[in-house]
């Protein structure tokens, strides 16, 4: 197994001979902390020493993000224990954690922009009747905040509104640097930042390690990682699988912990099982020249009759859009969707309403709020996709409903009472089921899917597999965005990976692992095969 | 203990689905019920003429809250349904002064009512309003438009049929009940049946459940909410021409109870405020309720202050219970 590595920066160059260990700043060790059904840590720990650069990695929902809210202290863990400073300690509100030194710079760019940078800068600190530190001492940490981050043409004064994206960013790390600080964390701090912002942070970052203050981060990009990281914790569904110290940093093998042993043979015995199914069809959805975003780079693919696509990225790198582009709900900043009518010619969607009469059906990620009609019945949340074709004079065609409905309960294994019961008695995959019954039932040619599998137990997943297949074998296309990068290999016929609102990479899944998948995933590799 | 547990599970479930049964009962027994205590208690409550003239009020109201029921199942209400049924009335009226015919100046006044509902809903959604505002600012605008028109003077009378169609002593051909109550039950029957049956009558309620849903079922939600809003002043249109007959008199402001009562119909009967549940039968319930509870109340002694009083703790009492039972069925 090869792993397509893109031509990273010269890490020995950036890495100064091992420098005298300061001790051990944080300890986080056995920590677990559950949201409702869900476990996010179970034993998570992690070590940051002092005058270090730490890196956190791991997957969407690998509990990076609930780590580091609990020890920025947004929120408490259910168990487990925190040394700071050689001392136990106990993050209880996030007044606690800034007074001991750790500040916080979150994923969001939290700011006002009618404010201006030096207000945004000092947002928060402020008592409620004076300022705590005086004017002229805020004047002088915001220039020296701004300076260090490379922002020193701006005007303090300057509304916030009038910088870009990137300075604002930059606004909200100055937030937290103008603090006295020892921990610094930063949560996909560098995701808006251009190449000149990001190299002045990490110089900065790097004075500041000399000092003896620390620092840890999450990135995206592997290449940041392998870069900046003295040492990374691999977090993997919720406990910390490993502890890499600096000679051992590499985006391989970063991303082969991230995946887990375990999963990558599942994939593997499951390739080996897998059927390849020859994809001769014609041809039913074209997509050209498509730029999601104004930055991103145009993509082309085409998607057979039968065809099974999986959509990959991390959370919002342009899968979602994809997806939604391809169903006409949204429009991408250029390029075109098109779509083979049933006359044989090609078709633009202009809507959502034109795509479906072509034959593209959707099937949202929130079933809750964007899916189903909750008060209403079974039968109902069925029918709206087939009440056009049967109904006469504007009445219903009861009867022909309710034997369609008995058709495609029987065909996909509904477990329900009544079908006039609300549809909300069902469970999640029941209702799963009914939302993808409302599309089957109208004969589609192209159905996408957001994230289908999500909140369905294990079981009703196996069976919403089959009939995805066997929908597939007799001639739909399906184009479907999974979080599951096993899901999406077992399933599909190929993967596009998106990465910052490109097409990353597009996989043939016979043959891929999830290693490949993920490094794409992180924008590793920029080999781009269609079959055009 | 493990078998206790799942031993009450189905009880524990089947006891829930029991008590959202019979609590969508409530308005359909409040109905006999009242009439019962009604019977006992007054003299006269069960004759012939007291239980038309019941009817008759409960007429007004279940054709006015008619298309109330539509616009709160598409998620929206009509406050101008008082301004519409004052229009009409003083139109109609007018309209006889100045010797139209009365079908032309009906016909005429039910368009004007069509125009103005589909204006309450297109206004809606192009502005992206909630219906509540548009309506009350459609409601000041016909009602002053109306007292521009007519100039505050305003002479005329309506056909004699047309007062005994709402009258105690009037028949519908051979049938000893004024027409005012049959046209309620022949409207009602078409009504639960468009609900039920419809494919708009089931966008209705798609449209109120989960607007975002409804976009992306391809549900045409744009005409669901135009519909429910011309159905709701054409009806209240209606409501209007009939009280010319019942009043004998032009007056502006003869809708203006009507504001609240069809609100409290539709909610007493059980249709969520918040949209996508309930129904016209419940509706039927509601302004039976209603009318009954004031006959009742009157006949207790109580001033219409008082009355006002109980109908608002039973308002109150009534969304307590229905809210236990929403929360329920809707858990998705």
């Amino acid at each position: 197994m090869s792993l397509p590595v893109s031509e990273g920066r010269n890490r020995a160059q950036e890495r100064q001979p091992a420098r005298e260990e300061h001790g051990t700043l944080l300890e986080m060790a056995g920590l677990s902390r559950s949201f409702g059904e869900t476990q996010a840590l179970k034993s998570a720990s992690l070590v940051v020493r002092r005058g270090e650069i730490h890196s956190l990695a791991g997957e969407n929902g690998s509990g990076k993000s609930t780590l580091m809210k609990i020890l920025s202290g947004v929120i408490r863990p259910d168990s487990g224990d925190i040394t700071w400073d050689g001392r136990a300690a106990r993050f209880a509100r996030p007044r606690a954690a800034q007074d001991a030194g750790v500040v916080m710079v979150f994923q969001e760019t939290l700011v006002v922009p009618d404010l201006s940078v030096r207000d945004n800068i000092f947002l928060g600190t402020d008592g409620l009747l004076r300022h705590r530190r005086g004017r002229r001492q805020e004047q002088a940490d915001a220039v020296a905040a701004v300076n260090h981050l490379g922002l020193g043409h701006y005007d303090i004064e300057t509304p916030l509104w009038q910088l870009s994206l990137a300075e604002q960013q930059l606004i909200t790390i100055a937030r937290a640097i103008v603090r006295p600080w020892q921990l610094l964390i930063l949560d996909e701090s560098t995701s808006a930042l251009d190449l000149g912002q990001r190299d002045r942070l990490f110089a900065y970052l790097r004075e500041e390690r000399a000092r003896g203050k620390s620092v840890l981060f999450t990135s995206h990009r592997m290449d940041e990682v392998e870069e900046l990281a003295d040492s990374v914790t691999v977090l993997r569904l919720g406990a910390t699988v490993a502890r890499l110290d600096r000679a051992a940093i590499s985006s391989a093998e970063i991303l082969r912990l991230m995946a887990g042993r375990a999963t990558a043979q599942r994939v593997e015995e499951v390739s080996h099982a897998r059927h390849v199914r020859p994809l001769d069809g014609p041809e039913v959805l074209r997509v050209d020249a498509l730029a999601l975003r104004k930055t991103s780079r145009p993509m082309s693919l085409t998607v057979r009759e039968g065809e099974i696509l999986g959509l990959a990225g991390l959370e919002g790198q342009g899968q979602v859009e994809f997806a939604n582009c391809v169903a006409a709900i949204s429009r991408p900043a250029s390029g075109t969707v098109a779509v083979l009518g049933k006359g044989g010619g090609w078709h633009r969607p202009r809507g959502f309403g034109d795509a479906n009469r072509y034959g593209i059906a959707f099937v949202p990620r929130d079933r809750r709020r964007e899916g189903l009609f909750g008060a209403m019945s079974i039968l109902d949340n069925f029918g709206f996709g087939i009440y056009p074709e049967l109904s006469r004079l504007g009445v219903l065609r009861k009867a022909a409903i309710r034997q369609r409905f008995a058709e495609y309960a029987d065909h996909m294994r509904l477990v329900y009472g009544s079908a006039s019961a609300p549809v909300g008695t069902l469970s999640g995959g029941n209702q799963q089921k009914v939302l993808l019954g409302r599309w089957l039932a109208t004969g589609p040619r192209i159905l996408v899917l957001n994230d289908p599998m999500r909140g369905v137990d294990a079981n009703t997943k196996e069976e919403l597999y089959g009939l995805m297949r066997s929908q597939a074998s007799s001639g739909l296309a399906l184009v479907l965005v999974s979080t599951d990068i096993p899901e999406l290999l077992t399933l599909c016929d190929r993967v596009a990976v998106f990465h910052e609102g490109s097409l990353s990479a597009l996989l043939p899944t016979a043959g891929t692992t999830d290693t490949d998948v993920m490094a794409a995933m992180f924008g590793q590799s920029t080999e781009v095969r269609d079959d055009e | 203990m493990v078998e206790t547990r799942l031993g009450r599970w189905p009880v524990g479930r089947r006891i829930d689905i029991s008590r959202t049964l019979l609590i969508s009962l409530i308005p359909y027994s409040l109905v006999p019920i009242l009439a019962l205590i009604g019977a006992a208690t007054i003299d006269g409550y069960a004759t012939k003429s007291s239980l038309v003239s019941l009817l008759i009020l409960s007429s007004f109201l279940g054709l006015a809250s008619l298309g109330q029921t539509f616009t709160v199942i598409a998620g929206g209400v009509d406050l101008s349904i008082p301004a519409v049924i004052g229009m009409a009335d003083v139109v109609i009226t007018q309209l006889d002064g100045d010797r139209w015919p009365f079908w032309l100046a009906a016909l005429v006044i039910l368009a004007i009512a069509a125009v103005i509902g589909a204006g309450n809903a297109v206004a809606s959604l192009a502005l992206r309003v909630h219906p509540l505002i548009v309506t009350l600012g459609m409601g000041l605008i016909v009602t002053g438009g109306v007292l521009v028109w007519s100039h505050d003077s305003i002479s005329g009378s309506v056909p004699q049929w047309l007062v005994t169609s709402v009258s105690v002593i009037g028949k519908t051909g051979p049938i000893p009940i004024p027409a005012i109550v049959i046209l309620w039950a022949a409207l009602s029957v078409i009504t639960i049946f468009m609900q039920r049956r419809s494919r708009l009558g089931r966008e209705i309620y798609a449209t109120g459940a989960n607007p975002s849903a409804a976009r992306l079922a391809l549900v045409r939600s744009r005409w669901a909410l135009i519909s429910a809003f011309v159905v709701a002043a054409v009806l209240a249109a209606v409501v209007g021409i009939l009280f010319a007959g019942y009043s004998g008199a032009a007056d502006d402001t003869v809708g203006q109870p009507y504001l609240f009562e069809t609100v409290t119909a539709v909610v007493v009967g059980g249709t969520s405020l918040l949209g996508g549940r309930g129904s016209y039968g419940r509706t039927i319930a509601g302004a039976l309720i209603i009318s009954q509870l004031t006959t009742l109340l009157v006949g207790f002694g109580f001033g219409p202050s008082m009355q006002e009083v109980l109908l608002g703790i039973l308002i109150i009492l009534l969304v307590i219970i229905y809210g236990r039972e929403s929360h329920v069925s809707t858990r998705v």
